[in-house]
């Protein structure tokens, strides 16, 4: 009976809600600071009602449509806690648009929902109508500042992504066509049991495989589908670029999890295929992004192409869970656990950019000259979240790599770990041209920079992430070990 | 099957034999002289009834037009919606009911902010 | 000869690559989202027709296309909003006009 699942839709209702009361309470007051603290509310209670789940029994809910498992309330956690920070650290940023505040809440609370679905969906169906919510409501945001460059970024991305979309679903039929059915689980019953030996066997097969990768690889940004991402981080509004480049990417990455792992994981040589289609685009995609990124002089852009690298070496993860067969959960609690490092590091770079942009007026990688003189706290953030993107101690990059590659290595991935080791030492040089500006350059004023206390309140929260996951991941390992137990094995 | 398709065909054959027809009957009637040839230019102006045109096809409409466009795309599609629900009306009972009354109380939302935002009035 | 599966995917699949060719090659923004509209539209004729071959019974495929429907007339209205906003900056809808950001 459908009324007695509801109560485990509660995260996702609850913020929905909360999304709503926003939108009509814009249109009724004045006061548009209320917005920001009902919407930070709606994402705690929504984070409340997951936490309260996390000890509940694994089951599928609405007709197998959503999957209420630990897997799933992992990743809502972490896509609330990343649309709260965004949303405390606009609040330097809102002034921009100063009429349109309760849209910009209200459509980056409906993305949250989108996302969460997203990650719980175990049905295509419910996949890509989360996916459409998730994506539209970011189209939006994109083009929010609507000058020139945001309203480019927009259209870019709503065309490519309204593409890869049209992609994605025509992968999705052909797999409905194959097996007469969409949920993920009776996907697999079916794909087990077919009377085939490789994928050429089945080429219809094969076909929407690849149109699948394709169109997640877009929400991912993995090669040969980033062509939008350092456009579209650079006019977007960065809190909407850092959203993007976070939350987008975690709910991106859960469903390649699901999708891959729950439906097509079965026959050990369809598993080992499609771990092997992902190390070749995983090595692809880190060296370019961090090949372009060298070049780069719009730090947005850098972090643009910086978040593909970074891509890349999730993607080492999700190559290790193809080819491990579901041998053992250390691919996927790594893939996890790097995504929560990531999230924290990234959140924190990009609100340091905000906080300095937004006085400077400027993005360009010159402009930060001498900034640890000027705002001596920014520039240290700044430091420990670039630090933290190469892999050095004592940050959370560091633990997630060695993480990560060592499932790799664990399961014969050598050749890519030793890619992503060297791409990691590339990398190094393009951060710590920042950092290098930053501390040794001329500062070209006096001027303090000032920032509002939610923005100051966001950058040591994510700071702290950075430390803490660095220096005891223990206790955080442990979620994520917990949170892909689900998976069997 | 294919006796389906002979239909179809007869019906082509007709049709053609109408198109080719009609025209030679006229050409034909007006080379025996049977119909008089007088024109005036409301014969040959473009529409026979109605108003004159005034400018130029190509002109650009009225933005204010966009904005209930793009509204009613938005809403109209989501009543398809609608029919499912109401071909098994009672199987689903009260329970679709108030599915769709949560349905709507959403869409109610959209319609507010559209109204306030002053989208529906004609500036 | 009866029409059966394959003709209805022959035929989503010429609509699907026309659609993809145009996104791909045309340079007008408008004419861009019509042809994702067509790409949307061919995965729905190869969805119902798959519902009605593979599994007769029910009605997936057919409760899928109104799913994807309803998602391309909302990308539809975004998608034409943006178009709007980019047309008052910059006067025009070629997308090879949009070249701010590059590399």
């Amino acid at each position: 009976m459908i009324v007695s699942e509801l109560h485990l839709m509660t995260p996702e209702l609850s913020l929905l809600g909360f999304a709503l009361v926003v939108i009509l309470l814009d249109l009724f007051i004045k006061q548009k600071k209320v917005l920001a603290g009902v919407s930070i509310a709606g994402l705690i209670v929504s984070a409340g009602f997951t936490l309260a789940m996390w000890g509940a029994p694994t089951i599928d809910i609405f007709y197998a449509m959503l999957a209420v498992d630990r897997f799933a309330l992992f990743f809502k956690f972490l896509l609330l806690a990343a649309a709260g920070l965004i949303i405390l650290a606009s609040q330097d940023y809102v002034s921009k648009f100063e009429r349109f505040q309760g849209e910009y809440y209200a459509l980056v609370l409906i993305s949250a929902v989108g996302m969460m679905l997203l990650t719980a969906a175990a049905d295509l169906i419910s996949i890509y109508v989360a996916l459409e919510l998730s994506g539209i409501s970011l189209y939006v945001l994109a083009s929010f500042l609507k000058d020139q460059k945001s309203t480019e970024a927009g259209l870019k991305y709503l065309l490519l992504g309204a593409v890869a979309s049209a992609v994605l679903l025509y992968g999705m039929a052909l797999v409905f066509g194959l097996t007469g059915k969409t949920c993920l689980l009776c996907i697999a019953d079916v794909v087990e049991t077919m009377p085939i030996a490789g994928l050429l066997d089945n080429p219809a097969l094969l076909l929407g495989i690849i149109l699948l990768a394709a169109g997640f690889g877009f929400k991912i940004a993995c090669v040969p589908f980033q062509m939008w991402v350092p456009d579209v981080y650079e006019g977007a509004p960065t809190p909407i670029t850092a959203y993007l480049s976070v939350a987008s990417k975690a709910a991106g990455f859960a469903v390649i999890v699901r999708v891959f792992f729950v439906a097509l994981g079965a026959p050990s040589w369809l598993s080992i295929d499609w771990g092997i289609l992902f190390a070749i685009l995983s090595a692809i995609t880190m060296t370019l992004g961090n090949v372009v990124a060298i070049v780069q002089t719009n730090i947005k852009r850098m972090l643009g192409y910086s978040s593909i690298a970074q891509a890349g070496y999730l993607m080492v993860g999700l190559a290790t869970v193809g080819v491990a067969v579901g041998a053992d959960a250390l691919g996927r609690s790594g893939l996890l656990f790097f995504l929560m490092s990531y999230a924290v590091t990234n959140l924190g770079a990009f609100i340091a950019v905000i906080a300095i942009s937004n006085k400077i007026d400027s993005d360009l990688i010159g402009d930060y000259t001498g900034m640890g003189k000027r705002a001596p706290l920014l520039a240290v953030a700044l430091t420990l979240c670039l630090v933290s993107l190469i892999g050095l101690p004592p940050t959370a990059g560091l633990i997630a790599k060695i993480y990560i590659f060592n499932a790799a290595v664990h399961h014969g991935l050598l050749w890519l770990v030793i890619v992503a080791v060297i791409n990691s030492c590339i990398s190094a040089y393009y951060y710590l041209r920042v950092v290098k500006v930053m501390w040794l350059g001329a500062p070209v004023s006096e001027e303090k920079v000032p920032s509002s206390w939610a923005l100051r309140a966001s950058l040591s929260l994510c700071c702290l992430g950075v430390l803490l996951l660095g220096v005891i991941p223990g206790s955080f390992v442990g979620m994520a070990e917990a949170a892909v137990r689900i998976f069997g094995s | 099957m294919l006796a389906d398709y002979g239909y179809i065909g007869l019906l082509l054959i007709v049709a053609i034999l109408f198109t080719v027809s009609m025209p030679l009957l006229a050409l034909s009637l007006s080379f025996l002289g049977i119909i008089p040839r007088k024109s005036n230019p409301d014969k040959t102006s473009t529409y026979e009834c109605g108003m004159e045109t005034i400018g130029k096809t190509w002109v650009q409409f009225n933005f204010r037009y966009y904005l209930y466009a793009i509204i009613f795309v938005a809403l109209d599609v989501l009543t398809v919606f609608l029919y499912p629900w109401a071909v098994n009306l009672k199987e689903l009972g009260l329970l679709g009911l108030i599915s769709v009354a949560v349905f709507f109380a959403i869409l109610v939302v959209g319609y507010i902010y559209a109204w306030r935002k002053g989208a529906l009035e004609w500036k | 000869m009866s029409v059966g599966l394959e003709h209805y995917l022959i035929l989503s699949a010429v609509l699907f690559s026309i659609g993809l060719y145009g996104a791909l090659a045309k340079r007008n923004a408008v004419v861009i989202l019509m042809c994702i509209e067509i790409m949307l539209n061919a995965v729905n004729i190869a969805l119902v027709a798959f519902s009605r071959y593979v599994v007769p019974v029910l009605l997936t495929g057919q409760i899928f296309a109104i799913f994807v429907m309803v998602v391309a007339a909302a990308e539809a209205a975004v998608g034409i909003a943006i178009i709007i906003a980019i047309y008052r900056s910059r006067e025009s809808v070629d997308v090879e006009k949009f070249d701010l950001m590059k590399w």
